[in-house]
């Protein structure tokens, strides 16, 4: 992954407090361990699709978040349209590209931890994209009631950038009665 | 002589700019100060992180607005995710990007100003012209009430049947057509904010203002000459491609609660009282849904007040207790706030135009500090007291009743878990709502505090005339220099005080 970081001019972000909650990089040192070293990790997590065009995102944070992005927006339900098909998580990669390079590190991390979640915090042999479409939402629930702080704040901020840009979508709108801006009309 | 707003990103700097005065903030604080130090005759140089969006660049557009109008495109926290801080990054500031609101500084604030934080120069007399002042620059008019959209009314008639008090707002809007998106920018530049009064008169007084100039840090503050280091940033503010220096012999710091008391602590100016006392008056949203069309996306999204549970001269605080406002959102921002995952968040969403929401808005006292770490980054600090989270649990009750009241299917609260009611018998279960970190929403808009004023450098950051202590020639203008919260809105008390405190630096500080 070629990721050229530019020079930020505001060091704060978005997801800042991630870089400055250790607990993330403990948790994935944990993890490491836990899975016996980073090829335990590679084995259970498996080979992730090759994805074109990514600026900061590895295909396998890829393959998280758009996994997260399917179950918190998944096609059908009150209406068709769901997170497949819009691409969130390579909107996501192109928000990162212009993170301040710690936020990138952060966040890279958090979707790490959001794939080892079920070994980490389950005890399951299967991490998160390979977990069915109904584990990986009553997965993701969890987190967002859990009782770690962290675990928390990871749902938190992955759930909020994911609906923010659906709903700004302007193919949702119809479904949600949102006839489009009012002087701009639609896009 | 006429002044002239000049984009960096689009014309290189050159090296060294001079001023008599450079002001760090276009916003309410910066752009009124640099009216009245211009209009005196002063050199006056401002220097703004944002870009110039006047109506014609404004799409109503979540992802876009957000990104450009607000400080971190709209991501800034709290270093523990528990309450996003809204901050506004474009020439005129805050102004451009709030509710219009127009909520002037209650007496018993002052006076309560005066009494536990001995303000004694902070008289009514002294300060109520400049407040006049403020609402004539603001055009500040009681919104008509066929401009009180039906979210608004709704919360209003439920507010009557209930025997509470409220009220219709004031407002600082001038042809106002209803267009529904206040908070990413007016695009038909109805608002009466900086950027259409104060900074005209300003720039046709001779201010030169600077758009995307990010201070960095202000050097020599105990000398007679300052400077202040300056980057330059390209077109959409992400990125450094430049950089000048500005030489003035005062420096006014009017970046907001956040951003002056970053730069102090980044400057290593000013004494330990800078970047502590910080308020955030954090907010909690509540929705609910009513069984026909609400529509409240559209006309203002905010206009109507409950204030029944407000008080203005509570003697341990000042002002205390909470009220709750009417408040809508754009797709995007809505969909962030609700707290479903899955299915259920798509069943949400297919309420938009039949929600109504409203703001908790409940006064805090000094909670949290602004840093620096030790790698240059702004850390945010807060910590919700146990009587801030008991108001907002009570404000949740009342406003729930409310919109039963006037008719609501449903009430939600969006926390994680979300809670849903469906019956006013069950309101009194919101008195065991989890308001834990990153389970509620909670927005900031008005933070404060983090420079106070003091008689002496021993309470506080800044002298009454808002001069930094320790310092020779620096002053803050903004609500950084508030001991306690000024209003439930505050860019009325900000402007009533930027002119007093530029009107009291005319008179002790000679022109160059």
């Amino acid at each position: 992954m070629g990721c050229t970081l530019p020079d930020r001019s505001d060091p704060e972000g978005p997801f800042a407090f991630l870089s400055r909650r250790r607990a993330l990089k403990w948790g994935l040192g944990a993890g490491a361990t836990l899975l016996g070293g980073v090829g335990g990790l590679a084995l259970l997590r498996g080979k992730a699709p090759a994805v074109a065009g990514l600026s900061v995102l590895s295909d396998h944070e890829y393959r998280t978040l758009s996994a997260l992005a399917r179950v918190h927006l998944p096609t059908g339900g009150a209406f068709e349209q769901g997170a497949e098909g819009l691409d969130l998580a390579r909107a996501f990669d192109g928000f990162l590209a212009d993170e301040h390079p710690e936020n990138i590190r952060d966040l890279r991390r958090a979707l790490t931890l959001l794939e080892l979640g079920p070994v980490l915090f389950e005890g399951s042999l299967t991490t998160f994209s390979n977990l069915s479409a109904a584990a990986q939402e009553a997965h993701f629930q969890a987190w967002t009631v859990s009782d770690l702080l962290l675990r928390r704040q990871v749902a938190f901020a992955f759930r909020k950038f994911l609906s923010f840009v659906f709903y700004d979508t302007p193919q949702v709108w119809k479904h949600i009665g949102y006839p489009g801006p009012s002087l701009r009309g639609m896009p | 002589m006429s002044g002239q707003i000049l984009d960096l990103s689009q014309a290189p700097p050159p090296p060294l700019i001079e001023a008599d005065i450079c002001i760090i903030g276009s916003g309410s604080g910066g752009a009124t100060a640099a009216r009245v130090l211009a209009e005196a005759g002063r050199d006056v140089v401002v220097l703004e992180e944002g870009a110039d969006y006047p109506g014609e660049r404004l799409t109503q557009r979540d992802g876009e607005m957000y990104s450009a109008l607000y400080m971190d495109r709209g991501g800034r926290t709290t270093e523990d995710l528990g309450v996003t801080v809204l901050q506004g990054r474009v020439l005129g500031g805050g102004g451009v990007i709030n509710a219009s609101d127009v909520v002037p500084m209650p007496p018993g604030v002052r006076e309560h100003w005066r009494r536990k934080f001995a303000l004694s120069e902070l008289t009514e007399e002294r300060i109520a012209p400049y407040e006049k002042r403020a609402l004539a620059d603001l055009h500040a008019s009681r919104i008509p009430d066929a401009q009180v959209n039906r979210a608004n009314g709704l919360l209003k008639q439920g507010t009557e049947a209930l025997g509470l008090r409220g009220e219709v707002m004031l407002h600082n809007r001038v042809g106002c057509a209803g267009l529904g998106t206040c908070l990413i920018g007016c695009p038909i530049n109805a608002k009466k904010n900086p950027r259409f009064v104060a900074i005209p008169l300003a720039l046709a007084a001779g201010a030169r203002f600077y758009t995307r100039a990010q201070a960095r840090r202000i050097r020599y503050a105990d000398q007679e000459f300052k400077r202040i280091s300056v980057r330059v940033l390209e077109s959409g503010g992400l990125r450094v491609i430049g950089q000048t220096e500005v030489r003035a012999r005062t420096v006014i710091v009017a970046a907001n609660a956040i951003a002056s008391a970053e730069l102090l602590l980044r400057s290593g100016i000013g004494n330990g009282h800078v970047g502590r006392h910080l308020m955030l008056q954090p907010q909690l949203p509540i929705t609910a849904v009513f069984p026909d069309k609400v529509v409240a996306f559209r006309g203002i999204p905010q206009s109507y007040a409950v204030t029944h549970f407000e008080t203005e001269d509570d003697p341990k605080h000042g002002l205390w207790g909470f009220r709750i406002e009417g408040v809508m959102g754009t797709p995007g921002m809505v969909g962030s706030l609700l707290p479903f995952t899955g299915a259920q968040g798509k069943v949400a969403m297919t309420e938009y135009d039949r929600i109504a929401a409203a703001l908790l808005l409940v006064p805090d006292e000094p909670s949290g500090t602004v840093r620096v770490s030790s790698n240059g980054r702004l850390v945010i600090s807060y910590m919700q007291r146990e009587n801030h989270k008991r108001r907002t649990l009570q404000a949740l009750r009342e406003a729930a009743r409310i919109y039963f009241a006037a008719g609501a299917e449903r009430v939600i609260v969006p926390v994680a878990p979300p809670v849903t009611l469906t019956h006013p018998d069950q309101v009194e279960a919101l008195a065991g709502v989890s308001l834990r970190v990153a389970s509620a929403p909670f927005i900031s808009a008005h933070q404060q505090g983090t420079a106070r004023m003091a008689p002496s450098a021993r309470d506080g950051a800044l002298d009454p005339a808002g001069r930094v202590y320790g310092a020779r020639g620096v002053y803050v203008f903004d609500s950084s220099g508030f001991p306690s919260s000024s209003s439930s809105h505050t860019m009325t008390p900000i402007m009533t005080m930027a002119h007093y405190f530029s009107d009291r630096l005319l008179a002790e500080a000679p022109a160059s």
